[in-house]
């Protein structure tokens, strides 16, 4: 049972950092500093209930707000590039990001225990949840929570005025300025509003992994927010829950019996979707084919 | 006044390595460069690929005990190889306007390269054959590496064998052709797909050289050199100006360099912030690149 909390807990995770992406993916850019925000929000939360004591929720929203800075910050000069550069741009970031808590070292002594980021030894002492009695379906709800919150957010925000003024901006930058949408506000607001919700989802995996160290937060975990959003379509958010639980759920867990294999497969996997389904699993012929089999009767869903 | 000048001629050496070593990062670049220039989109796979090539090149030292020279070519000839089958399965049947569907299958695909390479190595370092790895030139105070010299030297012909074909041939006038105007291109009777597919194979060419030098000047062949070759090949391309073959080289003996004098002043555990964050520099006060057009921005 412990397993598939711990389970649970990680596709929660994931489908945090992977909507973190989403937003800005709207924009029509595509940004790999998701990881060095995801970092920021792991390391602060963790300084904060490890070496100030803070209670979980506070450190939370505290370091969410200090990863959505830092992507307001990165969110103007990179936002002055496009496409290529865009990506190379940030993850030149995330890379920086990375090796500053490589190098970072700050260790105090808490009830006796040494504890901090140890630089190369990683950050190993983040027992909030243990030290204060919770139970593991208690930390489960306390990450859905928050999956629900983000979740919900954006799928409302989608459907009101500031979905269309995101989407406008991927579509034609062009015919978006000419109606009056300032494009650099739009893409520095998404930039940092991503930045945030990937600031909570590392603040919460820093948690519930206990240990972080700078491992955790290379290209691959960049790589890896862009790949559910785009694998799942970004029609909707819940096809980036959806590519979560496929990927997270059946290939790293679901086929372990396959050992080293299932992670060749996985590399599989996306390439034939990107063949076969271009716009992602959860694209418009999916949703129509599930309102047919469901019969399901649209009423003017505004973006059916 | 002595301990300057052994700082100042130690800071010479640096330089130095780190240029000869930046010519297979402008080789990696002009790939990227190359790629780009022909599709406008990014292939993630290309260094992987390289590195691919390497191991390939290896197999016929380990099995065959070939001479170094051999291990080079069948590294090219095999990351020329799989270049194409990238192209294949990355971006001939994708629609040519998803930028991102491209993109995410090379990303698999380089999880792919990479998994297997882990899977058939176990993940351990091999030891990879140079040439002239003895030898060494003193110049008084400084000395050049056999090895090094001999991969610089290899970098430069593959450079200027890619210029002529660029230039002087007629499969490098319709790159060059698809490149600038693509539908132009094809209403003068041109291949689109052929064409592309070419480019790809003339930059895993290049790409299996430059992974080949790299595990040649590094020692060894490792799953761990696909991502900051990656990285690096791609500061480079941007550094460079995208689509400009003579930016890439600059920025690639550039980043060469920088790395070594950072790699000097500040030790390897910092050496990568500095290199990433003089790309900053450019993207903020030059973000086209040494010699991109403003055009090429996208």
């Amino acid at each position: 049972m412990e397993f598939y909390f711990g389970l649970a807990q990680i596709i929660g995770i994931h489908v945090i950092l992977g909507l973190s992406a989403y937003v800005l993916m709207l924009t029509g850019q595509l940004s790999l500093a998701q990881a060095g925000f995801f970092a920021i929000g792991a390391y602060s939360a963790g300084i904060l209930t490890v070496l100030f004591q803070f209670h979980i929720v506070p450190a939370l929203i505290i370091a969410s707000l200090v990863a959505g800075l830092f992507a307001f910050l990165i969110g103007f000069p990179a936002l002055r590039v496009r496409g290529l550069m865009l990506v190379v741009a940030t993850i030149a970031f995330s890379e920086v990001v990375r090796l500053f808590f490589f190098n970072l070292s700050w260790r105090k002594t808490i009830d006796g225990i040494e504890a901090g980021p140890d630089s190369t030894n990683g950050f190993r002492e983040i027992r909030f949840f243990a030290a204060n009695g919770w139970e593991p379906y208690q930390v489960t709800l306390f990450v859905w929570l928050f999956v629900a919150l983000v979740m919900f957010l954006i799928w409302w925000s989608d459907r009101a005025r500031s979905g269309a003024v995101l989407r406008a901006v991927g579509e034609d930058e062009l015919a978006a300025h000419s109606v009056g949408i300032n494009i650099t506000a739009v893409k520095v607001a998404a930039m940092t509003a991503g930045g945030m919700i990937a600031g909570i989802g590392g603040a919460l995996y820093a948690h519930t992994a206990t240990y972080v160290d700078h491992l955790t937060f290379t290209i691959l975990l960049g790589t890896f927010a862009i790949a559910y959003p785009i694998l799942g379509g970004l029609r909707s958010v819940f096809g980036t829950l959806l590519a979560v639980v496929l990927i997270q759920g059946v290939l790293v867990e679901g086929l372990r019996a396959l050992g080293d294999w299932r992670n060749i497969l996985f590399g599989v996997i996306i390439i034939l979707t990107m063949n076969l389904k271009p716009g992602g699993l959860f694209d418009t012929q999916t949703v129509q084919a599930l309102r047919k089999g469901l019969a399901f009767r649209d009423k003017g869903a505004p973006n059916a | 006044m002595e301990d300057f000048w052994i700082e100042a001629i130690e800071l010479t050496q640096s330089v130095i390595d780190g240029l000869l070593f930046g010519s297979t990062y402008a080789l990696i670049g002009i790939g990227f460069t190359l790629i780009f220039g022909a599709m406008h989109k990014l292939n993630m796979t290309y260094a992987a690929a390289s590195i691919a090539g390497a191991y390939v090149g290896l197999v016929v030292f380990v099995f065959f005990s070939a001479h170094p020279l051999l291990v080079f070519a069948v590294s090219s000839l095999a990351s020329g190889l799989i270049g194409l089958l990238v192209y294949l399965i990355c971006f001939r049947f994708i629609p040519v306007n998803n930028h991102l569907a491209a993109l995410m299958a090379t990303v698999g695909a380089l999880f792919f390269i990479d998994e297997v390479i882990i899977h058939i190595t176990n993940a351990s370092p091999l030891a990879f054959p140079a040439l002239f790895g003895a030898a060494s030139f003193d110049l008084g105070a400084v000395w050049i590496r056999g090895d090094l010299l001999f991969v610089f030297a290899a970098s430069v012909a593959s450079t200027a064998a890619l210029l002529y074909v660029l230039y002087r041939t007629r499969l490098g006038l319709a790159t060059r052709a698809v490149s600038q105007q693509n539908v132009a291109a094809q209403l003068c009777g041109i291949d689109v797909h052929r064409t592309n597919a070419t480019t790809f194979v003339v930059a895993g060419l290049l790409g299996g050289i430059a992974g080949a030098m790299t595990a040649a000047s590094v020692g060894v062949l490792s799953p761990l050199l696909t991502l900051p070759i990656t990285v690096k090949g791609l500061i480079v391309t941007v550094v460079g100006g995208l689509g400009s073959i003579p930016g890439a080289i600059i920025a690639g003996l550039m980043v060469g360099a920088a790395e070594n004098v950072f790699l000097y002043l500040r030790g390897v555990n910092e050496r990568d912030i500095y290199v990433l964050l003089l790309l900053f520099v450019f993207l903020v006060f030059r973000p086209n690149g040494i010699f991109g057009k403003s055009i090429n921005r996208d």
